[in-house]
């Protein structure tokens, strides 16, 4: 059985988690620019303002669902375990940056920075979670 | 929890790949295994007793 993430053996479960996680991540990215782009010309509380800001969020339902899927479906537990702390670390990381940039946003004279999808920032996290623990675990 | 894996899997020959690829898992479970870093669940610790056909207290003891 091929799980040695760190050598690029994925076993299926894992490639097509990583293809469909991939695809959910751009999907977001797509749509979170485009809906904001849309929404620029739109008269405020307008209905369409609503809608297009929702559409970004659904890609991140996908994403939930195949984290959820490949949990579900890993029968490794060793490798589960690992993933699941990835995912804490994601957390924790998105939540700090957050709260750190909430801080700066709160003075635009500060600083000023295209505000952060958090949602990718979660992903990036996770990933490079993962990569520091299955190399910590060789 | 303490386990006689790396004496056993040493006995028969085997590199942690051989084992994890008999127990369906990742190299890196038997390794974390081994060193005592992960304690494995109960159906990977009777496979395990199943593949070295002994018990599984044979395998694991508990340290306290």
């Amino acid at each position: 059985m091929n799980i040695q993430l760190c050598n690029r053996q994925f076993s299926p479960l894992q490639r097509r988690t990583m293809q469909l996680f991939g695809a959910n991540l751009a999907l977001t990215a797509f749509l979170s620019l485009t809906s904001r782009d849309l929404a620029k010309d739109m008269q405020p509380g307008a209905f369409l303002i609503y809608f297009t800001a929702l559409l970004p969020a659904v890609p991140v339902i996908g994403i939930v669902a195949t984290v959820g899927r490949y949990l579900a479906r890993e029968t490794d537990d060793y490798i589960r375990m690992l993933v699941v702390q990835s995912l804490l670390w994601g957390l924790g990381i998105t939540f700090v940056v957050d709260t750190y940039l909430g801080g700066l946003f709160a003075h635009p004279q500060i600083f000023r920075l295209i505000p952060i999808l958090n949602i990718d920032l979660f992903c990036v996290s996770v990933g490079v979670a993962v990569r520091i623990q299955l190399r910590r675990a060789q | 929890m303490k386990n006689r894996l790396r004496v056993l899997r040493a006995e028969r020959g085997w590199s942690q790949a051989d084992l994890a690829d008999r127990l369906e898992v990742s190299r890196q479970s038997v390794n974390a295994i081994e060193t005592g870093r992960f304690d494995p669940s109960l159906p990977l610790a009777f496979k395990l007793a199943r593949l070295f056909t002994t018990a599984i207290e044979q395998i694991f003891t508990d340290e306290a």
